[in-house]
């Protein structure tokens, strides 16, 4: 398998803060990477400096070998790269048919194809009975799914999902992970950002964590959960205790 | 069916409406709906679609007056030519204007677009020899010149304002229904999520000035053509932009007939309280205008067509229902 | 040359005072409400209009008449924050900037339907009196009007820094969540913010009227004024707004006195479009990227 995006030693700072330090780290064709870290850990900075919303102060992004720091986020997009925002951000007064068919058009400039094409990503994410209503008169899930279909629409090679599962219901938990296998399973190469445990064991098989802007760890899933600075950093105040170890 | 068969009928009452009203006063009030209707129109496209707010459309308005009273003035140029000439002084003008308000966004955007109208106005102010000066001129009365824009009944100018109009409306339908319309649509909802899914921006913004800019300047030229006189307080009149903002909120902000809409109830509000009262207060017509904006604002934010829109909703949701 | 040029800018000087009484009122109210009041020049029109009034029928000297319009308009901002900024508050700019652009129309248009477009001008002992120093000139009116507005902007800088209030406001205007989370109810502190800053535009109003004829359109140049001196002092920023403000006034004077009577606004739009163009980051416009 090919390298899809290599990251090298991405720096950022905010003021006085290092939001990212020296993060490195590279995704294959068609996996899986799940970035992980406790909160301002710096992964949603790091979807933010990747897809070009900000600009690293230091290092490099390569998408498919093209170098993509310093591009402007639709130029980003425009390499293939799609993203989900945090807070989702949909296109409040328009229909859900019609936020992704402005994913769509990237490809297809002609509103019929692009219906077309936009219609069949929200089918596939299960949003059809949804498609006329105003995209600010639907569930935060269901934005969350919309989210997902637009960035899709613009048939990206990488998609980067930025906690698409907060606050889901375990069997919605159980949908979102079965979506995004399907995504896998159709050659797509998948960045996600999540807290959620499970969720991450069950879609992804190599883990990045972060945590205050550095890169502690990297590996497989059980590596990663058994290293002492992972548990470390998920513990936070418990760190010094000296048995506060409960894992 | 039914509504291309409206729309002809709506087309053949514009046309034959002269013909059959006589009055001058009913005929200018006409020709103003018109005017505002088409400047609304151009605004509506960057102002409405892409909640870029300007209120400094007036700079276009003047520059497009200037170019083709200069050109007819200076150099005996038809002002059908100076009107196409000021189109593109406009073009050319929103680039370097664009290129700095754009880089602000939300109300320091609206009063950038404010600031660089009013640094127009000072600039004609004064340099008298290059354009007249504070104290303007008035356009030679050439009486029946349709080949110089002038006409001797006012039924002329109505055609050309009607014209102008469907130009606009026209254009306007195309962008709508057109990938443009959409990413338009997008950026005025959120610029971030709409960079996201690959859509430059900084250019949809630019190309959609370039088009409203344009049309804003052919009202001036034809403004000008209409009152026969030219000063850099008529031609860059705030007053300009304030309607051209104010006819397309009130009538429903974004949307094709919003602009025409709220024109013909603002236009209409005015004349009636201008044939009741007289022009003799001062002021009153925009005191109406700000307490309709100020209520349209309050209760409709999307304007009248919104209300039309939501109503049309109402009812298709309570037909499936049933 | 040098006096001339020494004379102009205390000239610049004594008139930013005022610029920045209306602009730190508009940065005021930006920074807590989060919205930009095209209204405030209209504000300072109305302080005018009622320092006039006070002058002419009650003979108050218009300085003294501050003690009325302060209090007058704070209740006004107070009042238009409840029943109108309240109610557009949100993430949509539209209703927001045509609220308060409206409003602006309305005030200016009202007023000139019951005062005409006449100029109104209040005489008092000092307005023709002025302070002469090694050849330069000092109008007594601007020069008070000057001390006044600079005691103002001390005494709010003070209230911002010492009272719960005013660091309430402090801390909304940089995060409105903690403001919320320190247990201070935010549309008291959104009333007292727009209450404040219409309170300052109508000291403005009062100590302009010994220098400075009243009319409807009056508010329009310093609102214009005070608009570019808070992009330019970064928003939000009271300080930032003050110096800003005296700069401006310096920088129309000086185009006053070398360009030409009427280039005093010319210069200072020149110098807001110069700034867009160098300084971009500075001027976020409340949603930088």
């Amino acid at each position: 398998m090919a390298d899809a995006l290599v990251i090298k030693k991405l720096n950022k700072r905010f003021g006085g803060l290092r939001a990212v330090q020296d993060v490195s780290f590279t995704v294959r064709e068609n996996e899986t990477l799940a970035l992980i870290g406790p909160n301002g850990a710096g992964k949603t900075t790091a979807f933010n400096l990747i897809m070009g919303f900000h600009r690293p102060d230091e290092g490099s992004v390569t998408a498919f070998g093209t170098e993509i720091v310093g591009m402007r986020p639709y130029q980003v997009c425009a390499q293939g790269l799609a993203r989900t925002f945090q807070v989702a951000k949909p296109f409040g007064g328009m229909t859900v048919l019609d936020n992704v068919m402005t994913g769509a058009f990237l490809h297809y400039r002609n509103p019929e194809e692009a219906r077309d094409k936009a219609r069949e990503v929200i089918e596939f994410v299960g949003l059809s009975a949804r498609e006329s209503t105003a995209a600010r008169d639907i569930t935060t899930i269901d934005q969350r799914r919309l989210e997902m279909a637009r960035a899709l629409a613009t048939q990206p090679k990488i998609l980067l999902l930025d906690e698409v599962m907060a606050g889901l219901n375990p069997s919605e938990v159980d949908q979102a992970v079965a979506l995004i296998d399907k995504l896998s399973g159709s050659g797509l190469t998948i960045v996600i950002v999540e807290h959620l445990m499970r969720a991450i064991m069950a879609v992804s098989k190599h883990i990045v964590v972060l945590d205050h802007g550095q890169k502690i760890a990297e590996g497989n899933p059980k590596d990663v959960m058994a290293n002492p600075e992972v548990i470390r950093a998920y513990l936070g105040s418990y760190a010094h205790s000296p048995n506060g170890g409960v894992a | 069916m039914r509504w291309v068969i409206g729309l002809i009928a709506a087309v053949a009452v514009l046309i034959a409406l002269p013909l059959v009203v006589e009055s001058a006063f009913a005929i200018d009030i006409c020709i103003r709906i018109l005017l505002f209707s088409f400047i609304g129109v151009a605004w509506n496209l960057m102002g409405g679609y892409a909640k870029q707010l300007s209120l400094g459309h007036a700079a276009y308005f003047g520059l497009g007056a200037y170019t083709s009273t200069i050109l007819q003035i200076n150099y005996d140029i038809s002002p059908w030519i100076g009107m196409v000439a000021g189109g593109c002084v406009a073009m050319l003008a929103s680039l370097p204007i664009g290129w700095l308000c754009f880089r602000l966004r939300g109300p320091y955007f609206t009063i950038a677009t404010i600031a660089t109208a009013q640094a127009l106005m000072l600039i004609f102010l004064k340099f008298r020899d290059f354009a007249w000066g504070a104290e303007g001129t008035t356009i030679p009365n050439l009486g029946n010149a349709p080949l110089m824009m002038q006409f001797e009944e006012k039924a002329g100018y109505y055609y050309v304002v009607l014209g102008l109009l469907a130009l606009a409306l026209a254009i306007n339908y195309k962008i709508e229904k057109s990938w443009m319309g959409y990413y338009l649509v997008a950026i005025g909802e959120d610029e971030d999520a709409a960079e996201a899914v690959g859509i430059n921006a900084p250019r949809i913004k630019r190309d959609i000035y370039l088009i409203s800019s344009f049309l804003t300047a052919l009202a001036g030229t034809f403004y000008v053509q209409y009152i026969y006189f030219i000063d850099p307080a008529t031609a860059f009149s705030f007053n300009v932009s304030i309607e051209a903002a104010l006819v397309s909120i009130v009538g429903g902000i974004g949307t094709l007939w919003g602009p025409v809409i709220g024109t013909v109830l603002l236009e209409t509000t005015s004349a009636l309280l201008q044939s009741w009262l007289g022009s003799g207060i001062g002021g009153i017509q925009l005191t109406i205008y700000s307490l309709i904006l100020m209520a349209v604002i309050l209760w409709r934010p999307t304007g009248i067509m919104g209300y039309f829109y939501e109503l049309a909703a109402r009812r298709r949701a309570r037909l499936v229902k049933a | 040359m040098v006096g001339t040029i020494i004379q102009a800018v205390i000239n610049g000087l004594l008139i930013g005072g005022i610029y920045a009484l209306v602009s730190i009122g508009v940065t005021l109210i930006f920074g807590v409400v989060k919205i930009v009041n095209f209204a405030q020049g209209e504000f300072v029109m109305i302080g005018m209009y009622i320092s006039f009034f006070l002058s002419t029928q009650l003979g108050i000297d218009p300085i003294v008449s501050l003690v009325v319009t302060m209090p007058v308009l704070f209740v006004v901002g107070v009042l238009v924050q409840h029943f109108l900024i309240r109610r557009v508050l949100g993430p949509n700019d539209m209703p927001q900037i045509f609220l308060t652009f409206a409003l602006s129309l309305l005030l200016l248009n009202l007023s000139l339907m019951l005062f005409t477009a006449n100029y109104r001008t209040v005489h008092t002992w000092y307005s023709d009196e002025a302070f002469h120093f090694a050849g330069l000139y000092v109008p007594y009116a601007k020069l008070i009007a000057f001390v006044v507005a600079m005691a103002l902007s001390g005494c709010l800088w003070v209230f911002l820094r010492t009272t719960d209030l005013g660091k309430a406001m402090r801390a909304a205007s940089q995060n409105r969540d903690v403001a919320s989370l320190m247990g201070i109810n935010p549309d008291r502190v959104f009333a007292v913010a727009f209450g404040l800053a219409l309170a300052l535009a109508g000291a403005a109003g009062s100590l302009l009227m010994p220098f400075q004829s009243a009319y409807p359109f009056v508010g329009q140049v310093f609102v214009l004024m005070a608009f570019i001196a808070v992009v330019l002092g970064t928003l939000g920023n009271v300080i930032g707004a003050l110096v800003a403000s005296l700069l401006m006034g310096i920088a129309e004077s000086l185009g006053i006195q070398f360009v030409g009577a009427d280039s005093g606004l010319l210069v200072v739009f020149v110098m807001f479009l110069l700034t867009l163009v160098f300084k971009p980051n500075g001027l976020g416009g409340g949603k930088a990227r």
